[in-house]
């Protein structure tokens, strides 16, 4: 089910009220009420692959029962890699089965060796990425005794299945969302007005920004050689808005929707574009992803410990195998590579927790320094993107090849080139809001408060307003596909 | 929780009420959808000749200019596994049935109505004839067909401006396609050739499309071998634009003219007429590169009529 249809306007106020009303006073039944939503919200899509969440919860579940009494290092190894194997097999299997067979056979055609092996028609499974992540995280961190594994299996499987980041994240720690679901939660208005200020402010993102953005995109990155340098930044500029509307508008509808059942899940978006280093960048984008792969992967290679040479290696371990959790193409590879020589510099020099703060605080204009690395910062990033939105390298290759061609000082002339203005200034409008709540959790967080009700209630019906104009088609999450 | 509620519903009461107001003036506002429903509904058991397909045929086939009872189910966009629901649908009505047109154009065997840019339209198919091919609710609504400036720009021409032709004549052939307004034949031309064509078929997903097109188009001819009815395989005229276009993708349609003629070889209630390159339709034909405007279809029509009545002897008087 995707949070931007009718489908969820009518699966969430139901779900909401049984919540509240119905086994409000039954924490158990609460969790089991969550599972069963969970679990149509997800079967909506597809009911078949509710097996594996099913099978990713049992064997993570008896893992953790049997790391709690096993005392022997060996056995307790064995188990953590019992879980490891299985999840990332699915993973492995769903995700990345045909691209590896796909290059083995290219690789031995290259030397010389026919090889017949057809691919599968696979379908990846939605949310695999980041469910596996999260049950991942919770037998490493009980294999590492930072954790208490549950013995109740409705309350594991409502953490593993939480329908709000089941599917696109933010990819919870256990020891974050696990105890939560031990709690009895009670029903906070504050909270809950919040959490529809977030919704609200996520569903604009997504629907009036990301999916406006799209039609450009598509239009502008799937014809490319029609057009000229000029027009294709103008291309890479929409997929920027898009990417990040999208993103970080489904992270913020999941925080929203969570906080109406009483949760608190982590913040996966800290405003990025308007950081001054990619070390910065990767602190506020996609957090939850970053974090992860910062405790359960770069801390145990090391991390920025050891030669010079091993934090060279760390450095393009983590960002190489983040850019491949994206996708199983090599694009994907290579833009987590290319951002990984945007911050190796910064860490070798010792600069990489240089920006810990919030940009131009307590001002509302930054300082030309701070604009300038901004700007610096945010054309990296876009760069980077088109082997982001490519589909292959030479798609990305040409892409930029025509790009930085003698048309790019030349007026931008596509197909809808005057609506695109408008869909420009959309997203100025959404980067300048965003501007006025940096030091927030989200944008919309503070934004009116101070207002008079009728001015507030005015601005939140414009949002609607205009999620209903540019409504209409839905369209996927990007991020379901990964 | 009562606070948080109330506000809640006064929040959105307006909403609501506004949506299903908007919602019901569209219902209100007649449709070819619904004309062509309420059509079969009533005439079904008259028709003899059933046209189905996409817009290549709803502009393209003019019932009016057959001998039999004639009838044209086509739209803009609908394709093979519609065709074949559709049918299913009015199976029960079409007793008299003696031919079906099914067109084969050079993108229908790798289009699917509900996985390309025109799935909107699923949500008519689901509100006027009750297929519905998804569990989203969405397709039970008008509103959310398509964009709300679109769903205001309907209401504004049909209530405030007074628009309320159909573009539809009552045997459900396209009337909008008028000569005077016809548009560039070259740059139509190569833009339709791009449109249909410029895609990877050996991709998975265009196999799985071919695949399941392939499918839809057996059960046609299979249902009608069951109930005794002529399928034509068509393929209609398209202009030199169109056709010799370098955005042309040779060997979809090399495919698409061999998976026609190899149906029409195998089945003995199949037969397959391919106009694609006919002489017989000039410039003054179209009203774009790929589709006829009235003079066109009034040739394509006759010429059509003649092939059924020649192919399958029928009796039509």
């Amino acid at each position: 089910m995707l949070f931007n249809t009718i489908d969820f306007a009518t699966f969430l106020p139901v779900v909401f009220i049984l919540y509240w009303f119905v086994v409000n006073r039954n924490l158990r039944w609460q969790n089991f009420l969550l599972v069963v939503a969970s679990y149509f919200f997800y079967g909506w899509w597809d009911w078949r692959f509710l097996s594996l969440i099913l099978f990713s919860t049992l064997v993570d579940y008896t893992v953790g029962l049997r790391l709690k009494n096993e005392e022997r290092l060996p056995w307790r190894r064995f188990l953590l890699w019992t879980s490891i194997v299985v999840n990332l097999g699915f993973l492995g299997f769903f995700k990345y089965y045909n691209f590896f067979l796909d290059n083995f056979i290219r690789a031995f055609t290259f030397f010389g060796y026919e090889i017949h092996a057809s691919s599968l028609q696979i379908i990846l499974p939605v949310g695999i990425s980041f469910y596996t992540f999260q049950t991942l995280s919770y037998t490493i961190d009980v294999y590492r005794r930072k954790l208490e594994p549950t013995r109740d299996f409705i309350e594991f499987a409502a953490f593993v299945s939480f329908f709000p980041q089941l599917v696109a994240g933010p990819i919870e720690r256990a020891t974050h969302l696990l105890p939560q679901f031990y709690e009895k939660r009670t029903f906070d208005y504050s909270k809950a007005v919040d959490g529809m200020r977030q919704i609200l402010w996520g569903l604009f993102k997504k629907i009036v920004i990301a999916d406006q953005c799209a039609h450009y995109v598509n239009l502008i990155f799937s014809d490319y050689q029609d057009y000229s340098g000029s027009t294709l930044l103008l291309g890479v500029l929409f997929f920027t808005f898009q990417i990040y509307g999208d993103f970080s508008g489904y992270s913020d509808i999941a925080i929203g929707t969570a906080r109406l059942f009483g949760f608190s899940l982590m913040r996966n978006f800290a405003f990025p574009y308007f950081s001054r280093d990619i070390a910065e960048f990767w602190r506020r984008w996609h957090i939850s992803l970053s974090t992860w792969f910062r405790d359960y992967l770069y801390i145990p290679l090391g991390g920025s410990r050891g030669s010079i040479w091993k934090k060279i290696r760390n450095t393009f371990a983590i960002f190489i195998v983040s850019g491949f959790w994206h996708g199983a193409n090599w694009t994907f590879i290579v833009w987590g590579a290319l951002n990984a020589i945007y911050f190796l510099p910064l860490m070798l020099m010792k600069n990489n927790r240089k920006n810990l703060d919030v940009i131009a605080e307590g001002r509302f204009f930054p300082s030309i320094r701070e604009l300038i690395s901004m700007l610096v910062t945010f054309g990296l990033t876009v760069f980077a993107w088109i082997f982001f939105r490519a589909e292959s390298l030479g798609h990305a290759f040409g892409y930029i090849a025509r790009l930085f061609s003698s048309s790019l000082i030349s007026i931008p002339f596509f197909s809808g080139r005057g609506e695109a203005f408008y869909v420009l200034l959309l997203s100025m409008t959404m980067l300048l809001i965003e501007w006025m709540g940096r030091d927030c959790q989200f944008a919309l967080e503070r934004l009116g408060l101070t207002w008079k009700t009728a001015y507030r209630y005015a601005m939140y019906y414009i949002i609607v307003l205009s999620i209903f104009w540019f409504g209409g088609s839905e369209q996927q999450f990007i991020y379901f596909q990964f | 929780m009562k606070k948080f509620i109330v506000k809640i519903i006064l929040f959105i009461l307006p909403i609501i009420v506004i949506a299903m107001g908007l919602e019901l003036t569209l219902r209100l506002i007649p449709n070819i959808y619904k004309h062509k429903n309420d059509y079969l509904n009533e005439h079904g058991g008259e028709i003899e000749t059933l046209v189905m397909g996409s817009s290549h045929t709803f502009f393209g086939v003019n019932p009016q200019y057959f001998h039999n009872n004639t009838f044209n189910l086509g739209h803009p966009a609908q394709t093979l596994d519609v065709d074949y629901l559709l049918l299913k649908k009015y199976e029960d009505r079409l007793h008299n049935l003696k031919t079906i047109v099914v067109p084969i154009s050079v993108f229908t065997l790798y289009g699917k109505l509900g996985a390309g840019v025109e799935g909107w339209r699923m949500n008519n198919y689901a509100l006027y004839y009750d297929i519905r091919t998804s569990n989203k609710l969405s397709q039970c609504f008008e509103i959310l067909a398509r964009k709300m400036q679109f769903n205001i720009e309907i209401i504004v021409q049909y209530y405030f401006m007074g628009e309320r032709d159909l573009a539809c004549s009552d045997l459900g052939w396209g009337t909008s396609y008028r000569p005077e307004d016809s548009k560039d034949l070259l740059e139509t031309g190569n833009d339709a050739a791009k449109r249909h064509t410029d895609y990877d078929i050996h991709s998975r997903q265009y196999e799985d499309i071919y695949r399941e097109n392939i499918e839809a188009l057996d059960n046609i001819v299979q249902w009608s071998n069951e109930h005794g009815v002529y399928v034509v395989l068509l393929t209609m005229p398209a202009y030199k634009t169109y056709r010799n276009s370098s955005n042309l993708d040779p060997e979809i349609l090399t495919i698409t003219i061999d998976t026609s003629r190899s149906f029409a070889e195998k089945n003995d209630n199949c037969s397959y007429l391919n106009l694609f390159d006919s002489d017989r339709f000039i410039a003054e034909d179209y009203y774009d590169a790929d589709h006829l405007n009235y003079i066109g279809a009034e040739k394509l029509s006759r010429l059509l009529d003649a092939y059924i009545r020649n192919q399958y002897r029928l009796d039509t008087e």
